[in-house]
Order: structure tokens, then sequence, then C-alpha cells
């Protein structure tokens, strides 16, 4: 029975690990008859793919572990792609640079304020804890920003400095590496605010930002460039080719930023209290709220995230099709739910996690890609997808142990005489209450 | 009116003495009863529903041991035990929630089976839960005839037939609900009634209350009581579930108690005391409670000035608070008293910050005029809320133990955000170990523990914090004799520990077992603030009752 609990808790990874063994019987032979599901090559084609549905899928984590939705990212991941594609082909002041240098500005003024003041916090509250709690009341809360505020405005000037520079010329790849997610992440935070200060639903809120970003991004591409081509080495810098290569020979540099996003949440979920309270929101709002928890803070916080890594995404979008259009992330918002869910984290919030993300995230990416290894129709793919998500979810959320007990309690023999129903002819010694039957005929 | 009984036991005899209205219906337990009605659940009343050797376990965990239960036309029958006893369980096999046990279940002396709740209801039987089954956006009327609306020609569904019928009952149990008001609209005590309507209209012969009263006021309580009386008395058996002692010997015929899923006992109700229950119950005496010398050291800790509170409601604001006024020492209890909806919880929420609504007046801390707008607010000032529903705003019930009780002090503990799972830990064993909660470990579901062990881990988390102020919502709603005591204990201590406490309760008994101070609300005003001494049930039920709230009536402090 101890296995058989392991087997259920782990079922996930054995999911994972079928479909790995499926491809690999199901895979056709090379020439020199090497198996090509099992190839590196192919192996590092699939995690370069799932990258960009993963990193939003990390952010759709966190949004739906507190209870909420977003289902702006991929409208935001598509402005993204239109910013970081005419950053690196146009010079000069166009919509995309006045819109990208101000917002780099602001974010990275409260950005560095912001973990100043984290760190300074952390500082007091080393000494004595008692002291550092009575210091947070004591000082206002101007007198304690004030030193986080002035470094604030010097990374601010810094980053203005920097990017104002780049404008004249076109972007490089850290100035767009630098730009493009904090424009998103202003968008994100907007869904934040909507949520937080005007109480409206994640659903309703983020279904908003998902129709008037794709706007916004048609809007900054201009109505004849649909698409933004960058074509690296002629319009876009070279450097650029660098975010679509290989990280030393080994991993796809897609992946790599997909994989440091899965471990620093995933750390961040499981080590820190930011973590802790998402948990608790997710589980029970009211609770979490009376226990002294800022609700709305981490709230706040998640849907920043959320776009901020959608525009992360973008970046990464560029380099991989060579492309930047509004509606490059037509559905990936549907993806990156289906991923999360498949992954085990509950729509209603407070359960699941980032490991059961990543492995939803490898799960699609694999199947799509056996597919494609059997030459087999994109729509039947589409069918396929929907099954998957049907069948993984059915087995996450039914306790296999209960379904094989129910199983077993069906076929005992004793099992069928226990529904007996009473005798229909029983007799009626006690008086029947007075208010019977006959009020519903008195009434009409 | 709810019979208001000396918490250290009176006898038996002087209990019953003094509740009125019911002897003159029922003189005696032993006569036969006034013009010609002969008393209930006597030999002569035939058996409408037994159990016989009835036992019942979940996943290895027997709940119901070889019970024997039997129910007489026309009384009520009240089924007692602390929580886990295996009262619920008991209830749910004889209204076919539960369809598989051992043993047989005779329903007018003939074996029956239900194959499930709509089988039981087809014989007669009903159950009101004790978490409402209403539509709160559905008429009371609809609700009623949820499922079984009479139809015009089998398609539409006929209202006006509904809501006539449904008036019809409502008439008849006495009481004044328009059935066209949606259950949204109705107070607790009045979706109370909605659903015993509905089970009559079921043509219900037995009927089931599983602790109809936890959520009611002492008037609603008497309303009920009198429908329960008359059903009786119009040949319905009733099954009868409450923690409330006094209640019980003042409503039922018979009394059945268990105990770690056996029947320990039944017996009428004249043959048995207050303490010789509670004993049967816990299966030993509890010693009485006595509140020991005062602690408070006359440092005014906490200090409210005309507090008042606005609340927006469908139909405007409305004034839920009008100027409450109470100073609270180190070391002393102060217990708000009143009925239920006169802003006893308001009060609370108020000073912690989460009261939905414009608050005025001044909250002071250690004589230092404070501003508390959030819970955050609160907690850092030393201040700590027990709310009254611990399921839905007091506990994460899917998570640990461990969880549970750091959540409100993990920021405090860490550092640079990150958690010092080390002293989580040791924090939650701590709380353990101090409020004595039996539990197989810190990391055990909390939903899986019982009502008053979860309620010492939702006082525990506080006490975590180190408060200085502790409100109280409510401490023992729910919960079993023997957990009562303990927590009564608990308070006492925290007491006698410096800690300010502020508590909240319908229960009058215990109002006045705890309280220093009596302060005493009524539709929203402060109608008296009486000193420990000075407070008896009769005065507080004077100034709780409504009608009361034009004048005032303090005690020099």
């Amino acid at each position: 029975m101890k296995a058989f609990r392991a087997l259920s808790r782990t079922k996930l990874y054995w999911g994972l690990l079928i479909i790995c063994l499926i491809g690999a019987l199901a895979s056709p032979h090379s020439s020199s008859g090497m198996n090509i599901f099992l190839s590196y090559g192919n192996l590092t084609d699939v995690l370069r793919q799932v990258s960009i549905t993963g990193l939003v899928a990390t952010g759709m984590t966190m949004v739906i572990l507190l209870g909420g939705i977003d289902l702006s990212v991929g409208s935001v991941m598509g402005f993204s792609t239109i910013i970081c594609a005419m950053l690196l082909t146009k010079s000069g002041w166009t919509a995309a640079s006045i819109m990208g240098v101000p917002a780099a500005t602001a974010v990275s003024f409260f950005a560095v304020a912001f973990l100043a003041r984290f760190v300074f916090s952390g500082l007091a509250r080393g000494r004595d804890d008692s002291a550092g709690r009575r210091r947070e009341i004591a000082l206002g809360p101007w007198r304690s920003m004030r030193i986080p505020a002035l470094l604030g405005f010097v990374a601010a000037a810094a980053v203005a400095w920097f990017t104002v520079s780049q404008v004249p010329t076109k972007f490089g790849v850290l100035g767009v590496l630098l730009v493009t997610p904090c424009v998103a992440l202003l968008l994100g935070s907007l869904n934040g605010l909507l949520i937080v200060a005007g109480r409206l639903q994640p659903f309703i809120a983020t279904l908003a930002m998902m129709v008037s970003a794709l706007g916004i991004g048609r809007l900054t591409a201009g109505q004849d460039h649909a698409v933004v081509a960058v074509y690296t080495g002629t319009n876009a810098t070279e450097a650029f080719e660098v975010l679509r290569s290989m990280l030393w020979g080994v991993v796809p540099m897609p992946s790599v930023f997909f994989l440091a996003a899965i471990v620093l949440f995933g750390a961040i979920l499981r080590f820190t209290t930011f973590g802790r309270y998402a948990y608790a929101i997710g589980g029970n709002v009211e609770a979490a709220k009376l226990s002294g928890i800022k609700v709305a803070q981490v709230q706040f916080t998640a849907y920043l995230l959320s776009g901020l890594l959608a525009g992360i995404a973008g970046v990464l979008f560029v380099a991989q099709y060579r492309q930047g259009k509004p509606d490059a992330g037509a559905g990936l918002e549907l993806d990156a739910i289906a991923a999360v869910v498949i992954g085990g984290t509950s729509l209603m919030g407070g359960r699941g996690g980032l490991s059961g993300t990543f492995v939803g995230v490898l799960i699609f990416g694999l199947l799509s890609d056996i597919l494609q290894l059997q030459n087999i129709d994109s729509n039947v793919q589409l069918v396929m997808k929907g099954l998957i998500i049907v069948c993984t979810v059915l087995v996450q959320e039914q306790n296999l142990g209960q379904l094989v007990a129910r199983w077993r309690f069906r076929s005992s023999p004793e099992a069928g005489a226990e529904v007996r129903s009473v005798e229909p002819n029983r007799p009626l010694s006690a008086p029947r209450a007075q208010f019977a039957r006959e009020d519903l005929d008195e009434a009409s | 009116m709810r019979e208001m009984a000396d918490p250290q036991g009176a006898s038996p005899m002087e209990t019953r003495s003094d509740v009125p209205g019911r002897r003159e219906a029922r003189p005696d337990a032993t006569a036969v009863g006034v013009g010609g009605r002969i008393r209930r659940g006597t030999k002569s009343d035939p058996v409408v529903l037994a159990a016989e050797h009835v036992s019942k376990s979940f996943a290895g965990v027997t709940a119901l041991r070889d019970v024997d239960f039997d129910l007489r036309r026309g009384e009520v029958h009240a089924l007692m035990g602390e929580n886990g006893a295996g009262k619920s369980t008991l209830m749910k096999i004889l209204a076919g929630v539960h369809t598989r046990y051992e043993g047989v279940i005779q329903l007018e002396g003939h074996p029956a089976s239900f194959g499930g709740v709509r089988d039981a209801e087809g014989a007669g039987v009903a159950i009101i839960h004790q978490e409402l089954n209403l539509v709160p956006e559905l008429s009371v009327a609809d609700n009623i005839f949820l499922g079984r609306e009479p139809l015009i020609a089998g398609t539409l569904i006929d209202g006006r037939r509904i809501v006539r019928a449904a008036e019809l009952l409502l008439r008849r149990l006495g009481v004044a609900i328009d059935p066209r008001s949606r259950i949204a609209e109705l107070r607790i005590g009045e979706q109370q009634l909605v659903e015993i309507a509905k089970a009559l209209s079921l043509d219900a012969r037995i009927l089931i209350m599983d602790e109809p009263t936890s959520a009611l006021s002492s008037s609603e309580c008497e309303t009920l009581f009198k429908i329960v009386w008359q059903l009786a008395d119009d040949g319905v058996a009733i099954i009868y579930t409450s923690h409330r002692i006094e209640e019980v010997l003042e409503l039922a015929d018979r009394v059945t108690v268990l105990r770690d899923g056996r029947r320990v006992l039944t017996a009428p109700i004249g043959e048995l005391s207050r303490g010789a229950i509670i004993s049967a119950m816990v299966g030993r005496e509890m010693a009485a409670n006595h509140r020991g010398t005062a602690a408070k050291n006359g440092a005014v800790i906490l200090t409210v000035r005309d507090l008042t509170l606005d609340t927006l409601s469908s139909r405007g604001w409305r004034r839920a608070l009008h100027g409450v006024n109470f100073q609270l020492q180190q070391g002393e209890i102060l217990g708000i008293g009143g009925l239920l909806g006169s802003g006893r919880t308001e009060i609370l929420e108020s000073i912690f910050g989460v009261a939905r609504g414009w608050r005025g007046g001044e909250i002071a801390i250690d004589g230092c005029v404070v501003d508390i707008e959030s819970s955050a607010d609160a907690c850092r000032l030393g201040v700590a809320l027990v709310t009254e529903d611990r399921k839905e705003r007091g506990l994460h019930l899917a998570e640990s133990i461990c969880n549970n009780v750091a959540l409100p002090s993990i920021g405090a503990m860490s550092r640079f955000g990150l958690r010092a799972f080390a002293r989580e830990s040791a924090l939650a064993d701590d709380v353990v170990r101090r409020l004595s909660v039996r539990c197989a470990g810190i990391y055990q579901v909390v939903s899986t523990l019982s009502g008053g062990n979860q309620q010492k881990i939702v006082i525990g988390k506080w006490l975590a914090t180190e408060p200085r102020i502790l409100l109280l919502d409510e401490p023992t709603r729910g919960i079993d004799v023997g957990a009562k005591q303990e927590i009564y204990e608990l308070i006492f201590k925290l007491a006698e520990q410096g800690l300010g406490i502020v508590v909240v309760t319908s229960e009058m008994p215990e109002l006045l077992l705890l309280s220093d101070q009596v302060l005493v609300m009524c539709e929203g005003h402060q109608t008296g603030l009486l000193q420990r001494g000075i407070a008896t049930q009769e005065t507080v039920m004077r100034l709780a009752a409504p009608g009361m709230a034009t004048h005032s009536w303090d005690t020099p402090s």
C-alpha cells in the first residue's frame, strides 16, 4: 500500500517516463540506424520549442496558485515581440523606443529602490528581530525609504543614460533584454492594479488586457507592417544571434532562460515568505487576510511577474522566429494554462507547484515532437493535445487509490446486497404530520 | 426562553422548574398531560424508528460500535456526545446518507434499508443538517419546493401555487416570513425555520435536527423550541442534537448519550441532571472552573472611545455601532454579550482593522491612539483576533498544523524574505505542547483534527505572535464539553499572564464565568457595562433585549 501511495504521488513523473518510452519505441530510425527521438539534437530541439510556453507557464503557475488567472500573457508576449523587433531594426525615436525608455527607467527605479529597502530591512532585522519589528513601526515609510529611493534614482539615471545612448543607433542585445521585459512588466502590473485596487475579477481584468494589448501591439507596429522582420547581420545586430545559439554548445539559449526561471521561482515558492503567502492566499483568502498577510501586495506581485516573464518570452520569440508580430502569442495563454493544469496545479488555487508545471510543459513538447516525427497531421495533433489534457487531469484530480478502492468494492460479492429499498406497503401507524400534501391541494 | 443554568451544575429539578411556558403545556414528566394529551415518549407510544446493533467504520476507524437506538412517536429524543462520539454518523445512517453499515434499521417495526436520502424522505424521515441546504438566491417558497415544484400542464412551474402552499406551511409554523423573500435576505434563524418548513412539506414523520440552535440567538431558539414541541404534540418524532446541555434539559423527553461510538446512556430527561449528562459524555466528572483571583494590575492596555461603524449594504448606509466605550486592563477579561447581529462581532473586527465600512471614534493601545487599517497593522501592534468561523476564516484546512500555526509569524521570523523552517516547526511544536493539542504530529493536516483541537490551533497561531490583546469571537462554538473546559482554563491562564482579553459569546453561563466586565450590546448600541458580581443572567438578558436601546445602564468602574 505504501509503495502504491508513493506511485500515486509521483504519477506525473511516471507519465513523463511513459511518454518518453512511447517516443523512443515509436521513433523512426535514421539511415545510420540511430533512434531519432533519442538523438541529442531532437531532445534539445524539444527543450528549445517548449521554452517560450514554459516561461509564460511559470508566471501563470504563480497567478493560478493565488486563485487567479492571467489571460493577457499571449497578447503581452506578442506586444513584446513588436517592441523587441522594432528596437532591434529601427534607429531613432520610434513608438517602441518612446515607450521603452521611460518604462525601463521607471521600472529600474522601483526595482532598485525596492531591493535596497528589502536588503536594509533584512539587515536591520538580523540584529534583533523584535527590535526590527519595532523599527519598522517607528520609522515612517518616508524616512525609511530615503536611502533606497536615492539608490533607485542612481539606477534609473544609469538606465536612462544607457538606453537613450542606444536610441540613435539600433538597440543591442543587452538593451533589448533590459527594455522589453520592463514594458511587459508594466502591463502586468496594470493587470495587478486593476485586480487589487479596482477589485475586478482576474478573468475580466486580464481579458480586457488581452484584447487591448493586441491593439496596442498593432498600433505600435503601424498599420502596414503587421510583421516586423528581423534579419540579424542585415537590419539588426549580429550579436542577437546569441539568443538562438547553444550555450557552450550544450543547452539551447532559450531553455537556459526557461530552466533558470523554473529554478528561481521554484525556490521562491518553496523557501520564501512570498511563496508561503501565495499558497496561503490561494488556499483561503479570508483566513490569509485575517492572519495579517498583505494579500493585495502578493497578488500584485504575481501579476507583475507574470507580465515580466511574458516579456522575456517575447524577446526569445523574436530570436527564434526572426520576426515580431502582434499576434505572436495567439493561444499561448491557453497552452500555458493547460501546461499548468496538467502539472497538477489546482485552478482553485493553493495547491500545486512549479515542478509539476515543468513536467506539464515537457509532456506537451514531447507529445508534439513524437507526432511530428510520425508525420501526423497538425490538426490531429490538436485533437491529441485535447485528449492529453483530459486524461492527465482525470488522473491528477482523482486519487488513484480511491479509484482502485471503488473498483475493488464494486467487484466484491456482498456489495450488491446493500442496495435494498424500503418496502412500499409499510403500515402507517403513526399519524401523519398535519402539514402534509394536502397543503398543496388546499393552496390550489 | 432559553434556560441559562449555573455552569457549576444545578440539580435537575431546580433547572427544570425555572422554565416558563414549557411546564404549563407539559406539567410533569410522569403524569398524563393537560387536555387529555398523553405525555410524549412513554413506553406506550409505538417505536417508529429503531437502530439495532448498528456499527459503522470509516477506512478502518470505527465510528459506531453496536449501537441500539429507538425513537418513539411524538417524542423529542436528544442525541448527545462529544465531537467524534458518533452522533452525526448515527443520524446520517438513520437519514439514509450513509447506506453501508452493519446492523438493522427498523422503520415502524419493519426492517428497512434506505438506498439514499431520497428513499428516506419517501419513507417520512427528513434531516436538517447543521450547514443549511438552501439556495440563497432563490425565494423561500422556491426553496421549500425545490425539485418538487407543482407544474402547470407538466412543464411550467406553478409559481402562485408554490407561494400559497409555502405561506400556509409557514403560517402553521407560526412564523412571519414572506415566502417571496430571498433566502439571502433572511437571518440565519429564519433560514432554519425555512428548512423545517421544507422538511414538513416532505410529509416528514421523523425529523432529525443536527445542532439547529448553534447559530441562533436566544429569542430565535425560543421560537424554534415552540415549533419543535408543537410538532411533537402532532406526533412527529424528533431526533435532536446540541452541544448546549441546558437546551437539551429544557427541550428533550429522552436523552441518549454516545461516547467513542458506543451508547453509554438512554434515559428519560426527568432522571438526569446536567452533571450526569456531562459525566456520561466525557466519562468522568468535570471539575468546575473557577476564575482565580483577578490578575489585572491596573495598567490600561486598550481604550475604545465612541467607536462607531457605518456599513454599506444594499439598502444604503447603516450604522452598525453607535458609540462603544470601554477600557481593558492587563490581565482582564471583558465579555461582550448580546443577541446575534447586535454588533458584537463588529466591535472586534473594528479593533482588528478588518471591519467593512467606515469606522469612527478612537482606539488607543497603551494610551497611544492608533490607526489600525489592516490586520497586518493589528498584528504588529500586538492585537490578535480569533474569528468565529474557524473553518472559513481561521484556518487553512488543507494544510498542516505547522503551516497554520506559523502563518501569522513567518513574516517576523524571516530574514531577507527567506523562511526559517526550523523556527517555524519549533513554534508549532511549542504551541501543540502548550495547548495540549491532540494530534499525530505537527505535520498532520488540520482538517483531520476534531473541532476543539482545531480551535486550539487557531488560538495557538495567534499566541505564537505574542499578542498583548486577544480578541476571541465565540471561542467555544461547536466544540465539545471537555474541550470547552480546556479553552476556559487556557483563557484564564492567558489573563494571568497579563494579556488583555475580549470575548464575544452567545452562551450566558460562559459569559458570566469568563468575564471580569460584561459589555452588553443591543442593536448596535452599548446598553450596559457591568462589573463582575453585578452582572447576572437576568440583568444581561434584560439589557440585551431589543427595546431597551434608548437608555444605557453603566456601573461606575
